[in-house]
């Protein structure tokens, strides 16, 4: 039987970069995909971008944003709608019903949030530090961290601090009176997560995807596939073994120690290092099994907030698809969240384990098809969605703005189907919310930080360490790096 | 306004001994515990504690948390839940263990029956249902909290053998210590063990609430010849603390309830290290219980025997006899003079320095005299914890 350095449960892209990285390494690796085809949640993104400079570096990624300028499109029921344009990261107004000076204010207020989100960006790329560990380099990062933001200065140092707690809402009803302006921000702050606007914290994911996307209005697309082919031809290249549409049942551990995996079909295959790309509480509960872990721990695990609430729908229209009062060549990321009381109204729902009747939309158009993000469509513990009314719901929403409808084709992906499909209990985006008891060294919990486990030789790569979700590779290559570390 | 719904207005609950309790409770002295009123003192406990030494004394225990386990991996989750492995536990069988937190810092002890190879019976002194039932995760077992569902007494003394006997309670004498049975009690079904918290012989019976009544008189039924008395909870108190028996959140706090981690213990500080098996492949807290155990306990509950007869209560120790420069370190969790022993005890925690057996250190005793306190410097001797434990608390057949 053969043996492996590392075995890596699961393909998705992180798993991906790890594999690689380790390979090059000298490490002999093999990646374990329950799936025909690699890259995981990867293809379901429709906007992605922000693979890390560093992991284009090491890895020798070619990837270049597909187009260089881009549209923002808030919709509104009036049809006044606000255009932004984004030419390489630099935002301007190009159609709006807001007067000049709530434009100032919201143009100032994103690069505010720019700076704060420099700050935190500067330790997306490292692993979090220990705060207990009594290690000198923990420590020293713990303290580095601490004067990066001291050297934001006085006035921005106490600003961050102020609304690194606060909810969203309040600092936009401070500051603008465009309601359409207030509902966009709104809307980049809470998608994907399990908060409403007047949630607090709202303000922290924003700036915290931000940090991750380098862009607020998280713009930069990229040929998923292309990113993905590569990242397997790396693998290869480094002699990478990958086994395909064979799913692993069990972690074999020892004496609290790794030993191996099982497959569905009983075999046994010997590692004394596993890595997981599965989300933390598949790990845990599913595949480690908490009859090895400690009760508080255990209980860790459950508190773990995982519940995702985006859908994704995408129709195919008979005809070409045409949005009232835009021009064509301004089609760009449509959203429709036209202020903060609507889109708190259809958190309210969520709440109550309920899809929202007046669903918030984010959605691009290609021709005649276009594909949404649904929010908020909660995901649910043994029960499914009415899925047709869910479609009904963004049909009504979507007729607004597109007159004569002719459906050919639709298809609603829910968290409870992601969860299916790609085997990530909760079917939530970033594998758990991104919120600030979730965050940093604290991710996914206590006793869980810096991509390693309780038990010797198991780490956790998915999206639910730090950084978090969104394509950034980081994950990765950080537990990469903490399992050469160890092996020295 | 219905205020029957305000929780703090409802009355505390009633057990189903409460008819004879509360005939019995001379003093109408009360004691909170789990929700329900149970007797402190019925009229002196000094008498009460006599009889639990010389006759027999009645507690009610019913306010006791029980907690039923049921399923496939019965054993398996209580292997997991308590440091001690019961691999080998037979059926009638009771094993004293007690659970830690991942820390290895010592939640609660308990009494754990096992009916048979899948269901099992905790008792306990504290709410643990939420941690069992975390700990239960991935294990096929159901667990339920069967509080309300028994009564429980206590019947303590060197002639509790005896009175079950004349009450026709067959082979009671040759029940074995920790192991419990179904019997028949003038005419009533119930299942007695032989545990409890004297140090002596006792046992303790578990019927159905219905037949509480019925159970309770059987009890007093030969009290012109032997005098049986209703015992509260501060001559329980009494007879635990010569026995050295330790008790949560008094002794020490609940790891689940100690707000300042300083404050939780584990076994080894505790003196059950004994009940620590680090072979045992795996339970919560072991990885943290094999590093307590490398560096030895920090201090540790002892025993001690305080010079004169003012009891310590609440006392700090020191390690001088010159208070001028005697440092602290320790505390005294329990003290008492005993009446049977004919000696002032305690119990409490003393640095690594002083808990070996037969080291002196000194407690500084308050004690109220007529509005004023007199405060004594007492020479204290480390000795063993358990002061009272007589040979017929485990002689078989036992004492009638």
């Amino acid at each position: 039987m053969k043996k492996f350095d590392v075995i890596i449960i699961g393909g998705g892209h992180n798993g991906l970069v790890a594999s690689s990285y380790l390979a090059k390494k000298g490490k002999k690796v093999l990646v374990i995909e329950k799936n025909e085809h690699v890259g995981g949640l990867a293809e379901y993104a429709n906007s992605l971008n922000c693979i890390s400079p560093i992991i284009k570096k090491e890895l020798n990624i070619n990837i270049h944003n597909i187009k260089d300028t881009d549209y923002i499109i808030s919709l509104e029921d009036n049809q006044n709608h606000t255009i932004l344009e984004d030419k390489n990261g630099k935002l301007s107004f190009v159609k709006t019903n807001a007067d000049e000076d709530d434009q100032k204010t919201f143009l100032s207020i994103i690069n505010n949030y720019k700076l704060f989100s420099k700050t935190l960006g500067s330790f997306m790329y490292q692993k979090p530090p220990r705060v207990k560990s009594g290690k000198r380099s923990d420590l020293f990062q713990l303290m580095s961290m601490g004067w990066k933001i001291r050297k934001l200065g006085k006035k921005n140092m106490r600003e961050l601090l102020r609304v690194i707690g606060l909810n969203i809402a309040d600092d936009l009803e401070d500051n603008l009176n465009n309601d359409n302006l207030k509902g966009l921000l709104s809307h980049e702050s809470v998608l994907g997560s399990n908060l409403g606007p007047r949630s607090p914290g709202s303000i922290l994911t924003l700036l915290y995807k931000q940090a991750i996307n380098e862009n607020i209005f998280n713009l930069k697309k990229i040929e998923v596939t292309n990113y993905i082919n590569q990242l397997e031809d790396c693998c290869k290249k480094n002699t990478v073994e990958i086994i395909k549409s064979s799913e692993v049942r069990k972690i074999v551990t020892k004496n609290n120690s790794v030993t191996g995996i099982q497959l569905n079909n009983n075999e046994v295959i010997e590692s004394t290092c596993v890595m997981s790309n599965a989300d933390p509480k598949t790990t845990y509960l599913n595949l480690l099994g908490a009859e090895i872990l400690d009760t508080d721990f255990i209980r860790r695990i459950k508190n773990f907030r995982n519940k995702g609430n985006v859908a994704k729908l995408e129709l195919v229209l008979e005809n070409e698809i045409n949005i009232k009062n835009i021009d064509k060549k301004m089609y760009g990321k449509f959203i429709y969240a036209p202020n903060i009381k609507y889109i708190e109204h259809a958190f309210n729902a969520n709440k109550y384990n309920h899809y929202s009747k007046n669903p918030c939309l984010e959605f691009y158009v290609n021709d005649n098809t276009l594909s949404a993000n649904i929010y908020y469509v909660p995901y649910l513990i043994n029960a499914s969605h009415q899925e047709n009314e869910i479609i009904e719901k963004c049909v009504a929403v979507l007729s607004k703005f597109i007159p004569d409808m002719k459906i050919r084709k639709q298809e609603l992906i829910t968290p409870n189907q992601m969860e299916e499909k790609y085997n990530i209990s909760g079917g939530h985006w970033h594998h758990g919310d991104l919120e600030i008891d979730q965050l940093l060294m604290m991710r996914p919990f206590y006793g869980s930080s810096q991509y390693s486990t309780p038990v010797n030789g198991l780490y956790l790569c998915s999206a639910g360490t730090h950084p978090g979700g969104g394509l950034t590779g980081i994950n990765g290559l950080n537990a990469a790096k903490k399992i050469i570390e160890d092996s020295k | 306004m219905n205020t029957e719904k305000i929780s703090y207005k409802k009355p505390l609950l009633e057990t189903p001994f409460h008819k004879r309790t509360s005939e019995h409770c001379y003093a109408n002295d009360w004691y909170r515990w789990a929700g329900y009123k149970v007797a402190k003192e019925y009229s002196s406990t000094e008498l009460e504690y006599t009889s639990m030494r010389n006759t027999a004394g009645v507690i009610d225990i019913t306010p006791m948390h029980k907690y039923e386990i049921k399923g496939k991996d019965a054993k398996k989750f209580i292997n997991k839940l308590i440091t001690k492995n019961i691999t080998n536990i037979q059926s009638n069988q009771v094993a004293y263990g007690i659970w830690c937190n991942e820390d290895g810092m010592v939640i609660d002890d308990g009494t754990i029956f096992c009916l048979n190879e899948n269901h099992y019976r905790i008792f306990c002194a504290e709410r643990n249902l939420n941690w069992f039932c975390d700990t239960a995760t991935g294990f096929n077992v159901t667990i339920e909290d069967i509080s309300s569902s028994i009564a429980a007494l206590a019947f303590q003394g060197p002639l509790s053998c005896k009175i079950l006997n004349l009450l026709k309670v067959e082979n009671i004498e040759n029940l074995k210590p920790f192991h419990f049975d179904n019997y028949k009690l003038e005419n009533q079904n119930v299942t007695i063990s032989r545990t409890g918290f004297s140090g002596d012989l006792g046992y303790e019976i578990w019927c159905d609430p219905s037949q509480a009544i019925d159970v309770w008189d059987s009890l007093f039924k030969f009290n012109r010849d032997y005098k049986v008395l209703a015992a509260g909870m501060n001559s329980l108190e009494m007879v635990r603390i010569e026995a050295g028996f330790i008790q949560p959140n008094a002794d020490f706090m609940s790891a689940e309830q100690a707000l300042r981690p300083n404050r939780m213990r584990n076994p080894y500080e505790l003196g059950l290290g004994w009940l620590v098996n680090l072979d045992k492949e795996y339970f919560t807290g072991k990885q943290a219980l094999i590093r307590h155990k490398e560096k030895g306990p920090e201090k540790k509950l002892v025993g001690l025997d305080v010079e004169g007869d003012k009891p310590a209560v609440g006392s700090v120790l020191y390690d001088n006899s010159k208070k001028n420069i005697a440092k602290e370190i320790g505390i005294v969790t329990a003290a008492m003079w005993s009446p049977v022993l004919k000696s002032n005890i305690a119990i409490g925690f003393v640095n690594k320095e002083y808990y070996k057996l037969g080291s002196n250190v000194y407690a500084e005793i308050y004690h109220p005299e007529e509005l004023d306190y007199r405060k004594i410097w007492a020479e204290c001797k480390v000795v063993k914890k358990q002061f009272f434990n007589n040979p017929r608390r485990n002689a078989i057949p036992a004492f009638i």
